[in-house]
């Protein structure tokens, strides 16, 4: 703003003597654009901080206000009524941790062979697979209830395969596992890719310092690799923890409603406008899930030892497919084995499921093939009114949406990296703060944003309203933000410190310190944050449908629910497009940001 | 221009990248006339019933009776209403549906509409627990043509602001293929029918609480804890929406689901072999979910939102009604086609909770309900 200002003077002046102010003009801009950078990092921040304010503290507190004060005055009672119920404590609240804990125990057992394959071993298609891990992140929760159905239900692909082998049929949906296998689908890609990412960035020499003094190879892994994918794996695993504690409709629709989580009943409460008790459960669910965040952020401080300059090399991937059998040591026919019989898992439990929802998008009731939930898109997109939703505009919005998350998460994900990985006083409270909005109730949220922001505040006679497609982007940056700095803030704390110093003593800004020297050696991190933001932006529905003014803002899950009626098939054509426009985006983004890695 | 200013300002603030979503209106705090030194255009712009050009008619609703991939009266309506009246009909699908009224009025924010479509009792006593002033107004049957001709079964609100348009029956739906379903209550307890049933969450779906509701009709106040004890040990499946349940029914995870019991009319529609659709009234009853319409109190256009319920009501509209939302009419001289009676299948008696009887109890029946089912 200012920069526009100084440019203006310096045309007003132009006009009077040429050839001097032109030089003025130069040298103002330069010095405009040196306080523009000098202060860059103060900018995102007070804008991050902005954002957070106007589109997540505000209108949550709006909510949760009401847990503790009853017609303006301070009370206690709805608090220790949920922490004096022994119904909300153990059936609810204590089933809610253990079906969580369970889920992330889950999700990391099936996510990190996943990590070993993909950085460990070569094969044809591997960047593609690895692209593709993010998939589940943008499904909605009843697509993926209907592919778990066609999967492993009674008639499921599950139950036919083990009835060819004369076994069978097992009865998994309506129970825990069911649950739990469907947090699985969700979290373990999640784990996955962030262990991957670390995998990748473990040096070789080390590895081979390691066992050029002796140790054997098990010893080298233990010793040296493992350690430093520890970190990855326990952000995964709180990430994980975080959002299995909060899940909601896919409890409902694969266990049941006698495997009720906590958010079940904010969601009863908020349907009754029993607001104090609704506030009540979401601030104890919030603490739960922010402590556990704060444990974690300690112990990731305490880790920030292993520093490492210049940029790791990761050590050659294997062939996953030997060109000849010979000189292969048991060994490396061992790892094959395992490698396959994870193929087996990851076909079942996520190839499977996706593979039904495809399937059930061309299948009309009878059994036969067809392609009228297509031709049901299409006329949708030809004949639908102004107040319904069309498949193109939906896929556009989506994309639209995506793309803006990413220019707003980026830089507040960066600078909320950088900004905890210095060393102040109370900075993990602050960092476990900026991990609030994973952390918040989604239904909270959203009344929160209906009345803080669709609604909106008086002041000076006016009423203050904030909606329509830049809140909701403002929003998905919210949400997906502290993916970006989980991924950048382990990596830049282990940056050493002198590289910064040494390029600041050269008289580099701090924002040309970031931008020229510790981003390029983060940018994995970044690539890795980026694609998350994406996923966050594409699935996000609850703060969309708040925030949309009328029907031009809807995107692909609003749409897939929109279609959702008494057959499937519409609604699952509609996510098979959001699985395509998907996939086919995560695609280029890392093809793009894999490129620009290399730079 | 004193807005186009403020954002100015607010821009330079520093928010700029917010400020496209935002906006600034000027609060009317009921003197309706003069209240501000200049502008008198802008301000009577966003005005409706004012008689510069068409009018605005502003109905809220839910999203499938606008939307549906099936059929909905929608569209249908938009076209009618409008090609007779001289005004523009605005669907509004809010999110939280009724709620988001209640929200609105309980934060001192102007209601902006002029009819809400798809009431029922419990959003009605939802309402009246949670406004303080009136949130709908009482419907002068001198006003809205047609009134008398609702059947008197249907009337849900005694302080005659609901006028009832449609209903629905919530009954089982079967595949014969399978199993036989049980005529009473009773018989769903039997081991034959072991984890044979899916229903739907009281607090995510219509049906579920339909048929929660049914059972505490069935069983008594006292008897219908004990039942649903019985019945989940006989595995029932209560899931969340009834898309969860349906989609599980459809896939024959169980041969028997809480639906509607006009399920024949899309299964014929759609080609389906109606033997995996058959219609059960439990002691053959059902419960009906009859849904209202009503203006609200502070209606921009009111005497237009009086003439949309009195067209709503006009035969040949209840019956593209009954057919588009597949639901039965309120009056009784509706032109259905001839084949609708034979898929649409309506109980000999239909039963429902009175407001008298729901007020101060559903939320505890419920609660009460979903403490011991989650406690299994």
């Amino acid at each position: 703003m200012s920069d526009a200002t100084a440019g203006g003077d310096e045309r007003g002046e132009k006009r009077t003597d040429g050839g001097e102010s032109l030089s003025g003009i130069s040298r103002r801009q330069q010095t405009a654009s040196g306080w523009v950078e000098a202060h860059a990092l103060t900018l995102v921040a007070v804008v991050t901080g902005v954002v957070l304010l106007v589109l997540f503290y505000y209108p949550i507190a709006t909510v949760l206000v009401e847990a503790v004060v009853d017609d303006g005055e301070l009370t206690f009672a709805p608090l220790a009524g949920v922490l004096t119920s022994r119904f909300y404590l153990v059936e609810i609240i204590g089933f809610t941790a253990y079906q969580a804990a369970l889920s992330t125990v889950a999700s990391v057992a099936l996510g990190l062979p996943g990590a070993w394959v993909l950085s460990r071993f070569e094969f044809r298609g591997r960047e593609t697979v690895r692209s593709l891990t993010i998939l589940p992140f943008v499904l909605p929760s009843i697509m993926v209830a209907i592919g778990f159905v066609a999967t492993f239900g009674a008639n499921g692909t599950l139950n036919r395969l083990l009835s060819l082998f004369g076994l069978g049929p097992v009865n998994l949906l309506y129970t825990l596992p069911a649950i739990i296998v469907a947090h699985a689908f969700y979290n373990a890609p999640l784990v996955t890719r962030m262990t991957t990412a670390a995998w990748e960035s473990v040096d070789a020499r080390t590895v081979e310092t390691a066992r050029s003094l002796g140790a054997s190879p098990a010893r080298a892994f233990l010793d040296v690799v493992f350690p430093q994918l520890v970190p990855a794996i326990l952000v995964s695993a709180t990430l994980t923890f975080v959002f299995t504690f909060a899940s909601f409709p896919i409890v409902l629709a694969l266990g049941g409603l006698q495997y009720a989580t906590i958010e079940v009943f904010v969601y009863y409460r908020v349907q009754q406008l029993a607001y104090a008790d609704a506030a009540a459960l979401a601030v104890v669910e919030t603490a739960v899930s922010l402590g556990l965040t704060y444990a974690y952020l300690r112990y990731e401080a305490k880790q920030q030892t292993a520093a490492f300059g210049a940029g790791a090399q990761p050590a050659p991937r294997k062939r996953l497919l030997p060109e000849s059998l010979r000189g292969l040591s048991a060994r490396d026919v061992l790892s094959r084995v395992a490698v396959s019989g994870y193929g087996v898992v990851v076909l079942l439990v996520f190839v499977a499921p996706i593979v039904s929802m495809l399937l059930s998008s061309v299948t009309a009731p009878d059994g036969s093939l067809t392609t009228r939930y297509y031709e049901f898109l299409l006329q949708r997109q030809a004949t639908a009114a102004a107040f319904q939703v069309k498949p193109l505009p939906a896929v556009l919005n989506s994309l639209l949406f995506g793309v803006g998350t990413l220019l707003l998460a980026l830089p507040m994900g960066v600078v909320m990296a950088v900004l905890t990985t210095r060393r102040y006083r109370g900075r993990k409270v602050v960092d476990a703060l900026s991990m609030a909005p994973l952390a918040v109730s989604g239904i909270v949220v959203g009344l929160g944003l209906l009345r803080g922001l669709v609604f909106g505040f008086e002041a000076f006679g006016y009423r203050f309203t904030v909606a329509g497609a830049i809140a909701i982007v403002a929003a998905h940056a919210v949400s997906a933000y502290p993916f970006v700095t989980r991924n950048v803030a382990p990596l830049l704390g282990n940056l050493d410190a002198k590289l910064v110093e040494s390029a600041r003593s050269l008289g580099a800004s701090r924002t040309r310190a970031l931008w020229d020297i510790e981003l390029p050696l983060v940018a994995a991190g970044v690539v890795a944050g980026a694609a998350f933001a994406f996923a966050i932006s594409i699935g996000e529905f609850d703060a969309t449908v708040i925030l949309a003014t009328g029907s031009n803002s809807y995107t692909m899950p609003v749409a897939v629910e929109r279609y959702l009626g008494r057959r499937l098939g519409p609604a699952t054509a509609m996510g098979c497009i959001l699985l395509f426009v998907t996939s086919l985006s995560f695609v280029v983004i890392e093809r793009f940001g894999g490129r620009s890695r290399g730079v | 221009m004193r807005r186009r200013n403020f954002i100015k300002a607010a821009g330079a603030a520093g928010v700029s990248a917010l400020v496209a979503g935002c906006s600034a209106e000027p609060v009317d705090d009921g003197g309706d006339s003069a209240s501000n030194e200049s502008t008198e255009g802008t301000e009577t712009g966003t005005t409706t019933g004012t008689p510069s050009g068409s009018a605005t008619l502003r109905v809220a609703t839910y999203t499938s009776f606008v939307d549906a991939p099936s059929s909905s009266p929608g569209p249908w309506i938009k076209e009618q209403f409008e090609s007779e009246f001289d005004a523009t009909l605005e669907w509004q699908t809010p999110e939280n549906e009724i709620n988001y009224f209640i929200e609105r009025a309980a934060q001192g924010v102007d209601i902006e509409s002029d009819a809400y479509v798809g009431l029922d009792t419990n959003m009605l006593i939802r309402v009246d627990e949670n406004v303080d002033g009136e949130l709908f107004a009482s419907v002068d049957s001198g006003a809205v043509e047609g009134r008398d001709a609702v059947k008197s079964g249907l009337e849900f609100d005694p302080q005659e602001r609901a006028v009832p348009y449609d209903t629905g029956y919530i009954s089982l739906v079967y595949n014969e293929n399978q199993a036989t379903a049980p005529e009473t209550f009773d018989g769903l307890l039997r081991p034959e029918f072991e984890g044979d049933l899916l229903a739907q969450d009281p607090q995510s779906s219509a049906t579920g609480q339909a048929f929660l509701l049914h059972t505490i009709k069935a069983k008594g106040e006292d008897g219908y804890l004990d039942y649903w004890s019985q019945l989940q040990d006989n595995g029932v499946r209560v899931l969340g929406k009834w898309e969860d349940a349906y989609a599980a029914y459809s896939n024959g995870e169980a041969p028997m689901v809480v639906s509607y019991s006009t399920d024949q009319v899309f299964a014929n529609a759609e080609g389906e072999d109606l033997s995996e659709h058959q219609i059960r009234f439990l002691n053959g009853e059902a419960y009906a979910n009859p849904e209202g319409m009503a203006r609200f109190a502070d209606a921009p256009s009111p005497d237009l939102a009086n003439q949309f319920l009195s067209f709503m009501l006009r035969p040949e509209v209840q019956a593209e009604i009954a057919v588009r939302n597949v639901a039965f009419p309120a009056i009784s001289d509706a032109p259905l086609p001839e084949d609708f009676a034979q898929y649409a299948k309506e109980p000999e008696t239909p039963v429902t909770f009175t407001y008298e009887e729901l007020q101060g109890n559903l939320s505890e029946w419920t609660d009460a309900w979903a403490q011991q089912f989650a406690s299994n």
